[in-house]
C-alpha cells in the first residue's frame, strides 16, 4: 500500500495532469469566443483580450451572405433527419430485438454491413438517384429537402444501438401487454418507446450532429441559398476571400449553439448511451 | 423473446421504412457505383471504357497482378513458418519470404509508376493521417481515462470538459482551428511559436515536411528531394492535432465506462497478492478493457477513412494536395471535374483498401483481444 505522503503526491498530479488536458480542450473554445468579440484590427495583433465587446461581429456574420438563411436550413434539415431516423430506427429495430421472424439474423448483419460502405462511394450513384427522383416524382427532390433528408433518415448505428437496447426489455411485459389485448405496435408505441428514452435521445444527438456537420452532400444537391446549410455558409467564409477571422469565429459560434443547448438537454443520456456502445454484450 | 406465426407479417411491415431507405441510397448505390465506373460519365452516361478507369488509377494491370502474387507468395510463406521443423521446410520459407517480397515490392513500384499519382499520394496522406492520429488517440484517451478513474470529486466535470470538442460541430471547430494555424502573425500557433523565439511558421498553408523545415531551420537549404515525400507535411500535421483534440475526449469516455465496469475486487485481490500500481494496470485493467480498446481503435480506422468535412474546411490552397486524403481527392473528381465515372472507380478501390485493412486489423488485433469466459 502507498503511505500517505505517495498518495498525496500521485493524487496531486492526477489532478494536475487532468486540468492541464482540460485547459488544452477549453483553448480552442476560448480562442474562439475572445476572437469573435473583437474588432478586425485585434485579430492582427497580438493582443488576448478585446479592447471591448464587438456584439455588431454576430449581426454582421448573420447577415453576412445569407448566413442567418442557412442556418434556418440546417434547423430544418436537421429537424427533418432526426425526426425521420428516430421514428424508422424504433420501428427496425422492435423486431430485430422483440420479435422472432424467418430472416432476421441475415437482416440483421446486412443492416450491421452498411456501416463499412464510405460514403464516397454512395455519392456518385445517390446522386444519380436522387437527379432521377427528381424528374419522376411529383415533387422537386434536388435543391429542396428530400434530397438532403430522406437519404439519411435510415441509419445501421442508430438500429444497432436501438436493438441492443430493446434486447434488455424482460419478454414477460409483452405477455402482460398481450392478456391486456394490445398488439405488437400498441406494445411498441405505449410501452417499448418511453422505455427507450436513453437510447432514442443518444440518437437523436448523433444524428442531429452528423446532420449538422454535413458539408460534401449538400454542395452536390444544391447549388442555390434556398436549402443550403450552414455548413456550406462556414466553408465559403474561410474558402472565399470575404469575411475576416472575428466574423469567422462568430459564425463559428453561431453554428455550434444549437448542439450545445441540445446537449445540455440530453448530456446524462447521450454519456451514459455512448458509454453503454463500446461494452460488450 | 416473444414468437407468433403471424408475426413475419408485421416484423417486415416495420422493417419496411429502414430497408427501403438502406436499399436504395446504402446498398443498392454498390452495385450501381460499380456500373457507372465501368463507363466515361460526366453529367450523362457516355462511352464504355470497361476497367479502363482502374488500370488509370492502378497502373498496368500486370503489375497489380504481380502485387497480388508477391502477397500470396508472402501468406503461404506465413502459413509455412508455422510448421516449420525440418531444414527442408525452413528453407523454402526463406525462399518464398524473399521471393514473395521482391515480387510485390516490383508489383507496387510497377503500379506506382504507370498509375494516377493522385490517388498514391491520397492513400499516403490517408495513411500519415491514420498512423498519425490513432495510436496518440487511444494512447492518450487510455493515460485520461485512467487518471480520471482514480479521482472520485469533479470527474463529471472533467467528463464533460473533454467532450466538448467531440459534441461541438466539427465544421465550427475547423474553421476555429484553420484560423488558430494560419500564416497570419497574430495567430494562436505563432504567438505560441513565438514564446521560443522562432519566426512565423505558415502552419496549414505549408506543404514542406518538418524535417525539411527544421533543416531549413539550421541554415540548410539544400537537401534530399525524399525528405519531402517520406514524410508527412506541417499542414497535415496540423489537421492530425485536430483530429486528436476531437476524438480524445470520445474515446475517454468510452473507456472510462470499460474500466468502471471492472469489478473493484479484481484490483483488490491484486493488490493483496502484492502487485504494484504498475502490474495491476498492466495484468488486470489492460486485459479487462481490451474489447472496449479494440472497439475504439476499429471505430477510428473507419472513421478516419471517412474522414471528410473539416479537411474540406481545413484545406488550404498553399498545402497544396498534402491533406488531401482519398475521399477528398474523390470529392473533387465528382464536384470539380464532374468525372463520375472515375471517381467511382476510385471510391471503390477506397471501398477495398478498407474492407483489407478491416480483415487484417481484425486478424492481428482480435486476437488479443480477452472476452473472458
Amino acid at each position: 500500500m502507498p503511505n500517505g505522503s505517495d498518495r498525496g503526491i500521485s493524487q496531486w498530479l492526477t489532478y494536475a495532469g487532468l486540468t492541464l488536458t482540460g485547459a488544452a480542450a477549453a483553448l480552442p473554445f476560448v480562442w474562439m469566443m475572445l476572437s469573435s468579440f473583437m474588432t478586425r484590427g485585434e485579430t492582427l495583433r497580438r493582443v488576448f483580450l478585446p479592447a471591448a465587446v464587438q456584439w455588431g461581429n454576430y449581426i454582421e456574420a448573420w447577415s453576412e451572405e445569407d448566413f442567418g438563411l442557412y442556418f434556418e436550413n440546417s434547423l430544418w434539415i436537421a429537424l427533418l433527419v432526426v425526426g425521420g431516423t428516430l421514428l424508422f430506427s424504433l420501428m427496425a429495430a422492435y423486431p430485430l430485438a422483440c420479435m422472432e421472424f424467418r430472416g432476421r439474423e441475415p437482416i440483421f448483419v446486412v443492416i450491421l454491413a452498411t456501416l463499412m460502405i464510405p460514403e464516397t462511394v454512395t455519392m456518385v450513384p445517390n446522386f444519380l438517384t436522387v437527379s432521377w427522383l427528381h424528374q419522376v416524382s411529383p415533387f422537386p427532390w434536388l435543391n429542396s429537402w428530400p434530397a438532403l433528408t430522406i437519404p439519411f433518415m435510415a441509419s445501421a448505428f442508430s438500429i444497432f444501438l436501438l436493438r441492443q437496447f430493446m434486447r434488455g426489455i424482460p419478454g414477460e411485459l409483452f405477455d402482460a401487454a398481450r392478456i391486456d389485448g394490445a398488439g405488437h405496435l400498441r406494445f411498441l408505441f405505449q410501452i417499448v418507446l418511453p422505455l427507450c428514452r436513453a437510447p432514442l435521445l443518444t440518437v437523436a444527438m448523433f444524428t442531429f450532429i452528423g446532420s449538422w456537420n454535413a458539408l460534401g452532400w449538400p454542395l452536390l444537391v444544391t447549388n442555390t441559398p434556398a436549402w443550403r446549410p450552414i455548413a456550406v455558409a462556414l466553408q465559403k467564409f474561410v474558402s472565399e476571400a470575404g469575411p475576416e477571422v472575428h466574423l469567422q469565429m462568430a459564425g463559428a459560434v453561431i453554428a455550434t449553439i444549437p448542439v450545445l443547448i441540445l446537449y445540455g438537454l440530453v448530456q446524462k443520456e447521450f454519456t451514459e448511451g455512448i458509454s453503454m456502445s463500446g461494452l460488450k454484450g | 423473446m416473444i414468437r407468433h406465426r403471424s408475426d413475419t407479417l408485421t416484423a417486415w411491415a416495420l422493417l419496411s421504412p429502414a430497408l427501403l431507405v438502406l436499399g436504395v441510397f446504402g446498398i443498392f448505390p454498390i452495385g450501381y457505383a460499380f456500373y457507372v465506373s465501368l463507363h466515361r460519365w460526366r453529367i450523362k452516361k457516355e462511352s464504355v471504357v470497361g476497367f479502363g478507369h482502374y488500370a488509370k488509377a492502378l497502373g498496368e494491370p500486370v503489375w497489380l497482378l504481380c502485387l497480388v502474387a508477391g502477397l500470396a507468395l508472402l501468406l503461404l510463406s506465413r502459413q509455412l513458418r508455422s510448421r516449420a521443423t525440418s531444414a527442408g521446410t525452413r528453407a523454402t520459407f526463406l525462399a518464398l519470404l524473399a521471393v514473395g517480397g521482391l515480387v510485390a515490392v516490383r508489383g507496387f513500384i510497377g503500379m506506382y509508376e504507370t498509375g494516377d499519382l493522385r490517388l498514391f499520394n491520397a492513400f499516403k496522406v490517408t495513411l500519415f493521417y491514420a498512423m498519425g492520429t490513432i495510436p496518440c488517440e487511444v494512447a492518450g484517451a487510455l493515460v485520461l481515462a485512467y487518471l480520471l478513474f482514480r479521482i472520485l470529486t469533479v470527474r463529471g466535470f472533467f467528463r464533460i470538459l473533454y467532450f466538448l470538442p467531440y459534441i461541438t460541430p466539427m465544421i465550427a471547430t475547423a474553421v476555429v482551428f484553420r484560423t488558430i494555424f494560419s500564416p497570419n502573425p497574430g495567430s494562436l500557433a505563432n504567438r505560441f511559436w513565438s514564446i521560443f523565439g522562432s519566426s512565423n511558421q505558415r502552419w496549414l498553408q505549408e506543404s514542406r515536411t518538418v524535417p525539411a523545415l527544421l533543416l531549413q531551420g539550421m541554415g540548410i537549404d539544400v537537401y534530399p528531394e525524399w525528405i519531402d515525400t517520406v514524410f508527412p507535411s506541417l499542414a497535415l500535421l496540423c489537421v492530425i492535432l485536430y483530429n486528436i483534440w476531437v476524438y480524445i475526449g470520445y474515446d475517454t469516455v468510452i473507456l472510462l465506462a470499460g474500466l468502471s465496469a471492472i469489478p473493484r475486487h479484481y484490483f483488490e485481490a491484486a493488490a493483496i497478492d502484492g502487485a504494484s500500481q504498475w502490474q495491476q494496470f498492466r495484468h488486470v485493467t489492460l486485459p479487462l478493457i481490451s474489447p472496449t480498446l479494440f472497439f475504439i481503435t476499429l471505430v477510428a480506422v473507419i472513421g478516419t477513412f471517412k474522414a471528410f468535412n473539416h479537411i474540406y474546411i481545413m484545406r488550404t490552397a498553399g498545402a497544396q494536395d498534402s491533406v488531401d486524403v482519398a475521399s477528398v481527392l474523390i470529392f473533387d473528381q465528382i464536384y470539380q471535374y464532374h468525372t463520375a465515372g472515375y471517381a467511382s472507380a476510385l471510391a471503390l478501390i477506397l471501398f477495398v483498401a478498407i474492407l483489407m485493412l478491416t480483415v487484417v486489423q481484425n486478424r492481428l488485433l482480435g486476437r488479443r483481444v480477452f472476452y473472458g469466459d
